[in-house]
């Protein structure tokens, strides 16, 4: 090829090039078009590893402030309350919020010089690490109480323990004690979460049980229910309500114990009272006889 | 006094002066047409007409977004990057895959054929025959093809390939050394001892 044929398409093209420019008055971008498409990327990565954090947050407050002390009380076992309780949601917005930051750092300027593996793991920690610290001071809380506040449609942690424990037909209600009378006879009036009101049998609640329902506060109770249409409840137990930003693992360990101390109580109890009724005296009513509250499903479940 | 002689503007400094004065963008041109239509043409532009639409797009392209230069890259770096997007755009369009032609002439394979950069353990035989390679080249997969392209036959260093292709530099190394097995692979193993 010789130096003519060599230059003839160059000239051409560069013409042809600058005919186009002119033609269709072709400008550079302007540079803050680029700048801008720069913030935006770095912007949505920041709303990621923010949202990615308090993801997070949430997860771990929702795991490990659901009432695995009593899982017992409202589960066959603990894979089926673990099933039950898993915050997926927040795991499938984690997820989702990882993918959208790694997407957004690989179409950053330089974002396509490190690996997948490294920005992934690197999206991974921030996030772990910002929901671990927003966590630390209660965010976590914060967000999955609000967002149950305002959502209807969103099942908050309080929400579900609400749903777990305000089931009177199997065995367990949530609410406050509202009248109590010594004389002549003992009575108590529970009033649950949704505004019922129930007699309590409290013949087989501890001290420590009678001083939580007298405490005033929320309490969760499991028992079993005599008579559904009067409304009277045999209560075996009594929980405090714990709910809230600051119930530390500690005391969840706590209730844990004092929760299987109390259902081995009824357990050994089951062979050991004996039957107070007002029928005469009879070699069959002096026979050990089952409480109501060894008949319970969870103590059954115990280890 | 004896003046210096006067370097040429480097690529950066034309980008510069372009956007102050569109005409130096001409120099810009000068300067790749020639590697840029050999570039596009060993990844699969063949026709005369196509490159010099390609071609044109690439530049215009080019223009269009010189604000958004990344100047801790090299331009040729970038231009390239522009170019490889376009050509794959371009067989896209046309929905068909690179196939057909010479990527590169007997000296050129020769040379490739003897690069000991992936390590020492590859020998390949150099009386090799440069159309069985370039047939073989068609062969392998297009992600192996073009960096095999830009390191062996354009002369590109990591790096460079890293800012072409947008990839990280450690896939440079994997997918070199991959296409060089492939390769091997799809060539008669009789011929080419690895």
């Amino acid at each position: 090829m010789n130096s003519t044929e060599q230059k003839t398409p160059q000239k051409s093209l560069k013409s042809s090039l600058f005919e186009r420019i002119d033609s269709e008055n072709v400008c550079p971008h302007s540079r803050f078009l680029f700048q801008g498409r720069e913030c935006f990327v770095w912007f949505l990565w920041t709303i990621s590893i923010v949202v990615g954090a308090f993801a997070v947050a949430v997860s771990l407050f929702v795991v490990s402030h659901h009432h695995y002390a009593l899982y017992e009380a409202t589960h066959d076992n603990f894979f089926t309350f673990i099933i039950d309780v898993l915050p997926y949601l927040w795991f499938v917005i984690f997820g989702l919020m990882v993918y959208v930051a790694v997407f957004n750092i690989r179409h950053t300027k330089h974002g396509y010089r490190y690996s997948v593996s490294t920005i992934l793991l690197s999206s991974l920690f921030l996030s772990l690490f910002g929901g671990s610290t927003l966590q630390f001071f209660g965010f976590g809380y914060v967000v999955d109480d609000a967002l149950g506040r305002h959502m209807k449609m969103y099942g908050s942690q309080e929400k579900l323990e609400h749903e777990m424990w305000q089931s009177s037909g199997q065995g367990r209600l949530l609410g406050k004690q509202v009248y109590v009378s010594v004389l002549p006879s003992k009575i108590v009036v529970f009033e649950d979460v949704s505004g019922q009101r129930w007699t309590l049998d409290v013949s087989e609640l501890n001290e420590r049980d009678l001083q939580l329902l007298a405490s005033n506060e929320k309490v969760r109770l499991l028992g079993t229910t005599t008579n559904s249409k009067l409304h009277n409840f045999h209560a075996c137990g009594a929980f405090p309500w714990m709910m809230g930003r600051n119930i530390s693992p500690a005391r969840m360990n706590e209730e844990r114990k004092e929760f299987i101390v109390k259902m081995n109580e009824i357990a050994k109890e089951a062979i050991e009272r004996p039957n107070f009724s007002d029928e005469p005296t009879s070699v069959s009513n002096l026979q050990p006889v089952q409480s109501k509250c060894s008949r319970l499903a969870v103590v059954r479940r115990m280890p | 006094m004896k003046q210096l002689p006067q370097l040429p503007p480097s690529d950066e400094e034309l980008v510069r002066m372009t956007l102050e004065n569109k005409s130096y963008f001409g120099d810009l041109v000068d300067r790749y047409q020639a590697k840029l239509t050999r570039y596009i043409a060993r990844l699969g532009v063949l026709n005369n007409d196509d490159q010099l639409d390609v071609l044109q797009d690439i530049f215009l392209k080019t223009y269009k977004n010189l604000n958004g230069f990344d100047t801790s890259l090299q331009f040729s770096s970038w231009i390239y990057r522009i170019a490889h997007n376009e050509a794959v755009s371009w067989y896209r369009r046309k929905n068909v895959r690179p196939e057909g032609h010479l990527i590169a002439d007997s000296e050129e394979i020769i040379s490739f054929l003897s690069a000991k950069t992936e390590s020492a353990d590859e020998v390949f035989d150099k009386t090799v025959n440069a159309n069985l390679v370039n047939d073989a080249l068609q062969k392998i997969d297009d992600r192996y093809r073009e960096v095999i392209i830009l390191r062996f036959f354009e002369h590109k260093e990591y790096e460079e390939i890293s800012d072409i292709l947008k990839i990280p530099v450690g896939s440079v190394g994997t997918l070199l050394h991959r296409g060089k097995k492939q390769l091997a692979t799809v060539l008669n193993p009789k011929t080419i001892r690895i």
